[in-house]
């Protein structure tokens, strides 16, 4: 439901996957393999002294650093914001507007309906049921539209279906009070306090 | 007031036909919620990352300004890197192989697995209606409560097990009271078909054949 990048998640794990296990694969050959460690000898050096030449070459006029050092320190700050702003796109796409609509009416301006409206009217109707332990509803924007999330942690032993047609009733009928149609998702889940909790009987 | 609202729709992308376009969307939103965003392993590896970019920009700063480095000069760990299998036993740096390879190939794993988590679609609604997604645990421990009213027992003689295409119904029945396998079955299939599971897993009841005393 939130905007977490799944497929950004995928390409730039499986890239850190595949270069950590090439890393780990070669180190555990270079230990047990003797042939492995004699190619490693024969071709490592020379990489070593290309970057050396390189590093040789660029030193500071008059000084005896390379001025790649800065270089180096500069795409490592650049990778470090890389994958700062890649945390950070993890979990968003939460929003608080439920509907914005132009009115044309005879005031002039838009409509707004924030999503604390849904929240709080749904939150209010499911408080006094016997069969939840426990109900969230947040509003997420999909791709532009507003859409409802409601989780549910139902009590042990609850039929999930008959718990969804309910919820689907009450959705119905903020539907009918905001006047606009919303995607909604119901998730109904189980946590530590409906495992914990006791069960539900009657029903 | 909804027509008044309806007339006002020019200005949202789809004017006509909303649910027509809704309905790709939705199809979208089950699949990210049925299925692993791996946000904590991607959170993981680029804080990994991040920890040795952070290594790497201290020594490389401190070698632009001329100073001495803080753990280890990086021409030294050149030429150690180099000259690999001297200068460290085989057996400490094939550990060192083992757990880097190890901590890649979870992320390689993460990466190109399907990450399917523990959930079903409740696909017995109509286009309009929202979407639900259940926990295979809410759908354990409804079917475990049909199953134990069913077969007349406690609830601790039912152990209800749900994976993405099967559920097996474990009973073990009071002592000298038998457990009717099929009218356990009957019940469990029909709240299976009430729910319309997707997948629609397929339901299979064992019944032990040992009893509890006292139940």
């Amino acid at each position: 439901m939130n905007s977490t990048p799944t497929l950004l998640n995928r390409i730039l794990l499986t890239i850190l996957g595949l270069k950590l296990l090439a890393i780990g694969l070669l180190l555990m050959l270079l230990a047990t393999v003797p042939a492995v460690a004699a190619w490693w000898h024969s071709w490592s050096p020379g990489v070593w002294n290309g970057i050396n030449q390189m590093f040789n070459a660029t030193r500071f006029p008059g000084r005896t650093q390379s001025w790649l050092w800065i270089i180096v320190a500069l795409v490592l700050l650049l990778l470090i914001g890389l994958m700062v702003a890649w945390i950070a796109q993890q979990g968003k796409g939460r929003s608080n507007v439920l509907a914005s609509e132009y009115d044309p009416g005879e005031v002039p301006g838009d409509v707004r309906i924030g999503g604390g409206v849904a929240e709080q009217a749904l939150k209010h109707a499911l408080a006094g049921r016997p069969d939840l332990a426990g109900a969230t509803v947040t509003t997420y924007d999909v791709k532009g539209t507003p859409a409802l999330k409601v989780r549910l942690l139902p009590r042990q032993g609850v039929a999930p279906h008959l718990l969804a047609a309910e919820i689907s009733e009450l959705l119905a009928a903020l539907e009918t009070v905001v006047g606009r149609e919303t995607p909604v998702l119901i998730h109904i889940g189980a946590g530590a306090r409906t495992r914990f909790g006791r069960a539900e009987r009657v029903r | 007031m909804s027509s008044r609202v309806e007339a006002g729709d020019r200005r949202s992308r789809n004017p006509e036909g909303r649910d027509n376009g809704r309905r790709p969307d939705m199809r979208r939103v089950v699949y990210r919620e049925t299925h692993s965003t791996r946000a904590a392993v991607a959170i993981a590896a680029a804080v990994l990352v991040t920890v040795f970019a952070a290594y790497g920009l201290l020594e490389a700063a401190v070698h632009a300004i001329g100073q001495p480095a803080w753990l280890i000069e990086p021409q030294v760990a050149a030429q150690r890197i180099v000259a690999l299998p001297a200068g460290i036993t085989p057996l400490l740096l094939g550990a060192i192989g083992a757990v880097v390879a190890m901590v890649g190939l979870v992320f390689l794993l993460n990466g190109i697995l399907p990450g399917r988590r523990a959930r079903h679609l409740l696909s017995g609604h109509a286009p309009g209606r929202p979407a639900v997604v259940v926990d295979d645990e809410v759908i354990a421990s409804s079917l475990a409560r049909r199953a134990r009213l069913a077969a007349n027992v406690t609830p601790e003689q039912v152990m209800v097990v749900v994976s993405q295409r099967q559920v097996l119904v474990n009973v073990r029945p009071t002592s000298g009271v038998p457990v009717d396998e099929g009218t356990v079955l009957a019940a469990i299939q029909d709240e299976l078909d009430q729910m319309a599971l997707d997948p629609s897993p397929a339901a299979r009841v064992n019944v032990a054949p040992s009893g509890v005393v006292g139940a």
